[in-house]
């Protein structure tokens, strides 16, 4: 037998009415699949831009505001590290690197990180162009910085162009800064207070390396009451763009990359070598070191990496793997994708529960046809399959229109918040998408034997009569 | 091909209207039927189009047998009647009850799809139905035809396994005179050329006129039996 022509001369008799119903059903299980997607790609893509920061070792605090510091480049109010335990844990006991990470500095909107070539040589796996730097005012752009090798690029001092509460941190800190500029000439004392960084490599701290300086807002500089927030902070010495790294697919392909000498220098802190001593990178002069807000570990082997992290989980230090907070992370996101799942799932039932009641409607419509092809000796089976095709046809059409619709919605969003973030992620169809549309499809053709059973019982006469 | 011969005996369908209450719709005590056109006569509500629904296995009787060339529907199950069917009857209706969304060569070859994937083998006889009648082959649906020419794609339809048996229930009623008297003409020569059992039920004096027998129903019985001899 064959019921094909059937269904679509019943489909084609409705055609509006059964093209608005598969667009339905398709919108809905289109919104299903984006969201699962979605969620993994932001899992799989945050996971995959943690890879290289293996072990992170920071001041007590928030793991998670320092992960999305670091890895992220998202600056959140982080306390420094000791620079005793800045001295030790840069020492790299057991570890093939200890690379310090300054962050908070921003130029033109993008972020300014400090640390040692090592460091991106090691997150960028070799640089695409240019070289690494090499000595205090060079920088190395991320893969999809705009700045070009050879460029001269003027750092601002701070995150003022940074969004949000973050501008609000940062005008606060000048503010404090100011006072402590005011109040005497020396800032010894005042000092003490770098250990309180505002989402910025060490704030309020002397000047004492005046020279390194170049302040050329001065005059907003004494403002005492720190409306200098419009302005884009202090602005530095420039630095030249010698070389570009490879795409790490983490917020840090949008970063400027700087000695970590340079962050120190900056803010007044030194370099972290000897006076006099021009020379970047580790090895550091312990005795010189400042504090830092973060530290990247690679620990040599696996052992290690577990003996580093409890001996660094101290009063003064904290060390973490990223994928332990990511996983604490992932644990509240996918508590909330799995509410969004279901209520997606639930409001796909009821949109298929709706449009079988309308096609139970439809159907009802046509049920003189059905007996008329039962009158001219069309088998029951056969006017069942009909039915079922018919029902069955619409819920799948609009599941299997619904799959890629939902990736492309998916793929959408992936690229407007990768672009936003910098962060590499890619929306895929996993298992997860596929069953999700399978169980909504086996749910649909089993539904769809409800009207099929309906039409199939209805007696002949009656319909033909109808 | 020749036509069936059919009997029924002691037909009767009730019908239950209340708690308590049961209407005989039919009540038949025998009907011969062979290669004829026979004609179910009577007002609306006589019964007839029921009578044509027991005698095509559409409904079974509440009581007595109806047999055709000894197979009796009134035992059969349905899938036996529906096969029965498919196999010795063609069916044409009033309102015709074609597919709309078809090409009239499409709805001659309906009743092909119920046992076989591909109508291919069918497409010639189809199409020589059509010509038959003079209906156009190709129009893309058959709502684009003459209601004329509906009621006689309809009879190709129920033509296309060349049935013994053809019921048709007031064929002619919604179809002017001009077109009613092609059916009119088409049943006749059913049943006098190709020698088939046409069983239609019809208050059009112009087919009553052509039937070689009327069956006069009333109230579920039979009022008075009247042999015609054929118009030859």
């Amino acid at each position: 037998m064959n019921p094909l022509p059937i269904v679509w001369a019943s489909l084609s008799r409705n055609r509006f009415t059964a093209l608005l119903f598969v667009g339905l059903i398709a919108l809905a299980v289109a919104l299903g699949v984006a969201i699962s997607a979605q969620e993994r790609a932001l899992r799989l893509g945050s996971a995959r831009a943690a890879d290289r920061f293996d072990l992170i070792v920071a001041a007590p605090g928030s793991q998670t505001d320092v992960l999305l510091s670091v890895v992220y480049l998202d600056p959140t109010a982080v306390e420094l590290l000791s620079p005793e335990m800045t001295a030790s844990v840069l020492a790299g006991e057991r570890a093939d690197f200890a690379a310090p990470i300054g962050f908070g500095d921003s130029q033109g909107g993008d972020p300014v990180v400090g640390t040692t070539a090592g460091f991106v040589d090691h997150l960028s796996g070799g640089l695409a162009e240019g070289r690494a730097f090499t000595v205090i005012n060079e920088a190395v752009v991320g893969a999809l910085s705009p700045h070009a090798v050879g460029e001269e690029l003027s750092i601002s001092h701070g995150n003022a162009d940074g969004a949000g509460g973050n501008a609000d941190d940062a005008a606060e800190a000048h503010e404090h800064d100011h006072h402590a500029h005011k109040g005497e000439g020396g800032h010894g004392e005042e000092a003490g207070h770098g250990h309180e960084a505002n989402g910025h490599v060490q704030e309020a701290h002397s000047h004492e390396g005046e020279e390194s300086h170049d302040h050329e807002g001065e005059g907003a500089h004494e403002e005492p009451d720190g409306r200098d927030r419009g302005e884009a902070g202090h602005h530095h010495q420039a630095v030249t763009v010698v070389g570009r790294m490879k795409p790490t697919g983490t917020p840090w392909d949008r970063a400027i990359v700087v000695p970590i000498e340079y962050s120190w220098s900056v803010h007044g802190l030194g370099t972290g070598h000897a006076d006099g001593d021009i020379r970047i990178g580790p090895p550091f002069d312990a005795e010189k070191l400042p504090g830092v807000p973060a530290i990247v570990v690679k620990p040599e082997n696996l052992a290690a990496a577990y003996g580093l992290r409890d001996r660094y989980r101290t009063i003064a230090s904290t060390a973490f793997f990223p994928a332990e907070v990511l996983v604490d992370l992932y644990a509240v996101m996918g508590n909330v994708a799995r509410i969004m799942a279901a209520l997606t799932l639930a409001a796909q039932v009821l949109v298929v529960a709706a449009i079988l009641a309308g096609i139970l409607a439809l159907l009802d419509l046509q049920r003189q046809r059905f007996a008329v092809l039962r009158a001219l000796g069309a088998p029951r089976g056969f006017v069942f399959a009909t039915v079922w095709l018919y029902v069955a046809g619409l819920i799948a059409a609009g599941a299997l229109i619904g799959l890629p619709l939902g990736w492309a919605f998916a793929g959408a969003v992936t690229r407007l918040v990768s672009s936003e973030t910098g962060m590499a992620m890619q929306a895929t169809l996993g298992l997860t998408e596929l069953a999700l549309v399978g169980a909504l499809l086996g749910l649909g053709l089993l539904l769809a034997l409800i009207p099929a059973a309906m039409i199939y019982r209805q007696p002949v006469a009656e319909a033909l009569r109808g | 091909m020749l036509g069936l011969a059919g009997e029924a005996s002691s037909l009767r369908f009730d019908v239950r209207t209340g708690r308590r209450e049961i209407q005989t719709i039919v009540d038949i005590p025998h009907l011969r039927l062979e290669g004829e056109l026979l004609a179910l006569a009577g007002p609306s509500g006589s019964g007839k189009s029921t009578l044509l629904y027991l005698l095509s296995g559409l409904l079974v009787p509440s009581a007595g047998s109806v047999a055709w060339a000894g197979a009796n529907l009134a035992a059969m199950g349905e899938s036996a009647r529906d096969r029965w069917r498919r196999q010795n009857a063609g069916f044409v209706f009033q309102n015709f009850h074609l597919i709309e969304e078809l090409s009239p060569l499409d709805n001659v070859l309906t009743p092909g799809w119920f046992s076989s994937v591909s109508v291919k083998g069918l497409h010639d006889r189809a199409g020589a139905l059509l010509d038959r009648f003079g209906v156009p082959r190709y129009r893309k649906r058959v709502s684009l035809l003459s209601r004329g020419e509906r009621q006689r794609v309809a009879i190709a339809r129920a033509l296309l396994f060349d049935p013994k048996v053809v019921f048709a229930d007031e064929p002619t009623a919604s179809l002017d005179g001009g077109s009613g008297a092609r059916v009119v003409a088409a049943l006749r020569d059913l049943a006098e050329v190709e020698r088939k059992t046409v069983v239609v039920a019809t208050h059009d004096p112009a087919l009553l006129a052509v039937a070689s027998r009327v069956i006069a129903l009333d109230h579920g019985g039979i009022v008075a039996p009247k042999a015609v001899e054929p118009a030859e």
